[in-house]
């Protein structure tokens, strides 16, 4: 415990001073801000850019809030993904491969606190930058479009954070585990499309898959998720990430032979 | 009292093997000097000292409760924290409180001669900097044991001179352990040798056992002429070598002492230009052991 | 939209431009070893919003 503090202080002074904690929530606002302006001003440019045949005549339809903020997280979903790939794949192979690990790993280190800080740091920004990114998409969907329950914004940010702890999870298990960072990137990101994959072909019956996690997410905005079912999915998650935590500390005690001496 | 003994120690990657059959004790509060061409095994040796490397087969025995300090080669630093937070941080990882880990970091760091970078960004420092703050992360946690990667050969001779004051000071009362091929500066601290040469000890003892050995001291004479050192050296019962002009005799075992050498001059009024003892150095007798094995 | 709207729209994003710009081009400034050359990278982080800045801290300031 007094060494998860002292690490966790290292990993805040880090994340700082490298300016991660600025520019990866700014990228979410980005991606959230997006979507709505967008949406918003799409009817006005393919007017004004005459790409139209004379005389067409088009309705735009306004969509609901909701198909806004949905879109959002399909946006978090793809380059949001790769932002959170791109941001931590290096975390620990980054320290191997430079060298900067050895001056730890020769104390009497506890790697399940290392490895712990290290995923504490990066789920914390994570979150909060998804958090930021889906508030954002909110303030101009309400500016632009129409209100959405806070209540529901609520349970589904929720609901979609236990599934952004995931790919964390795998994005720092992946970095520990592998000789760099963009091996630890290739890899998590093979990881992410297996499991999209498999539940895409064979999952349709499976409610507790956690990759139903997002889909449960934007079911909040509709109506709300089978309970049952989310419990379930939230259940397994939990116990994925957990195996994860344990799996991290431990490669990456098994790796600590593979620092740059 | 020996703190760390090591057995058979090897270290193999498929068929090649780093390491192969090391055995050596260290003596608590000695130095011990880890000389090698590249490729030696010494790095190799140090990381599985230091519990990075684990042997593929060997043992290693410390004492209970030690602790042990390691300075890589080129030590490498989170370029975002300043030295002293670097060795605050380090401090306390080696189990030092919290509460007297600044004023350690910053005393230690201080006697590196680093206290007026203090608060400087590691990611600034020069090759030198570099090597002292490595120095003070070793030494922060004031270990039993200290462990040296070639701890001088990145630095200017002023560097160099200024370290190795300070390591010999470390070792009052601290057991060190480095390796070095700037054998003038091994010659310097040392109370016991190791040799190694494509992963093997090939020579290990004492600086004078090593000497005697390998290259004991000789009585140098240097004549006018060839002929006078040949006529002369013809005349001795004592084992001798003739080189041009000088005549060389080893004073172990049965040879002659300088006095009786000196009398013996005098008593046939010999033209001489010089005599004096002549001792090889480290690098010597390491380039000579290092050939012939 | 009315006036008001669309000040309220581009606020936010202004903020943000200008703050990842200050950072970036402070941290440039005292960047000793950016990757690639620094004039370069100002030019960047001023005349492409938001990417610009991005762009210089995950590729162009290396740790230092």
């Amino acid at each position: 415990m007094k060494q998860f503090s002292i690490l966790m202080q290292k990993e805040w002074r880090e994340n700082i001073r490298n300016y991660k904690i600025y520019w990866v929530p700014a990228i979410f606002i980005l991606l959230g801000i997006t979507e709505p302006v967008v949406n918003f001003f799409l009817p006005q440019i393919l007017e004004s850019s005459g790409g139209l045949p004379e005389g067409a005549v088009f309705e735009f339809p306004t969509p609901p809030p909701e198909q806004i903020l949905t879109a959002v997280m399909e946006q978090f979903q793809t380059i949001g993904l790769a932002v959170l790939i791109l941001a931590y794949m290096g975390t620990v192979a980054g320290e191997r491969k430079s060298g900067t690990a050895t001056l730890l790993y020769v104390r009497p280190l506890s790697f399940p606190a290392y490895f712990l800080s290290k995923w504490v740091m990066a789920s914390a920004i994570s979150l909060v930058s998804v958090w930021v990114g889906f508030l954002a998409g909110y303030y101009y969907t309400l500016l632009f479009f129409d209100r959405v329950e806070g209540m529901e914004l609520f349970q589904m940010v929720g609901t979609y954070s236990i599934w952004v702890l995931l790919i964390v999870s795998i994005i720092v298990a992946a970095s520990a585990a592998m000789p760099n960072g963009g091996l630890a990137a290739a890899v998590a990101f093979a990881i992410y499309l297996i499991l999209q994959l498999t539940d895409g072909l064979f999952g349709a019956a499976w409610s507790i898959s956690p990759v139903k996690l997002p889909q449960y997410a934007a079911a909040w905005l509709a109506d709300s998720p089978d309970s049952g079912s989310l419990a379930g999915a939230i259940g397994i998650t939990a116990l994925i990430i957990l195996a994860l935590l344990v799996f991290g500390s431990w490669i990456s005690w098994k790796n600590k032979a593979k620092t740059k001496v | 009292m020996s703190i760390l003994v090591v057995e058979k120690l090897t270290k193999r990657y498929g068929q090649e093997s780093a390491v192969e059959d090391l055995s050596f004790v260290l003596e608590k509060e000695t130095a011990t000097a880890l000389i090698g061409p590249n490729g030696a095994g010494k790095t190799t040796s140090l990381s599985m000292l230091a519990d990075l490397l684990s042997p593929s087969s060997g043992k290693i025995t410390v004492a209970k409760g030690l602790t042990i300090g390691f300075l890589p080669q080129y030590p490498q630093f989170f370029p975002w924290l300043t030295a002293l937070e670097f060795t605050e941080m380090a401090a306390k990882l080696s189990g030092i409180e919290s509460k007297k880990a600044r004023l350690q970091a910053s005393r230690t760091l201080g006697f590196v001669g680093l206290e007026s970078a203090m608060n400087k960004k590691t990611g600034t420092f020069s090759g030198g900097m570099k090597q002292r703050l490595g120095l003070a992360q070793a030494i922060v946690h004031q270990p039993k044991l200290l462990l040296l990667d070639e701890p001088i050969s990145a630095l200017d001779p002023t560097g160099r001179r200024e370290i190795m004051d300070l390591l010999k000071a470390l070792q009052q009362d601290t057991t060190i352990l480095y390796s070095t091929h700037i054998l003038n500066d091994a010659e310097e601290m040392t109370d016991q040798l190791l040799f190694m040469k494509g992963g093997r000890l090939i020579e290990q003892g004492s600086l004078n056992d090593v000497k005697n050995r390998h290259a004991s001291p000789h009585i140098r004479i240097r004549f006018t002429n060839p002929y006078q050192a040949a006529e002369f050296a013809g005349r001795l019962t004592w084992e001798r070598e003739i080189k041009g002009a000088v005549v060389f005799l080893p004073v172990y075992k049965n040879g002659p002492s300088m006095q009786q050498v000196l009398e013996v001059l005098a008593s046939e009024k010999q033209d001489i230009l010089g005599v004096d003892y002549q001792t090889a150095s480290l690098e010597d007798i390491f380039l000579k052991v290092v050939a012939a094995k | 939209m009315d006036q008001t709207t669309l000040v309220l729209a581009l606020l936010p994003i202004l903020i943000i431009q200008l703050a990842l710009m200050i950072f970036a081009l402070v941290d440039l400034i005292k960047n000793p070893n950016p990757n690639g050359p620094k004039w370069m990278w100002a030019v960047l982080i001023v005349v492409i919003n938001i990417i610009g800045p991005i762009l210089y801290f995950v590729i162009g300031r290396r740790n230092y």
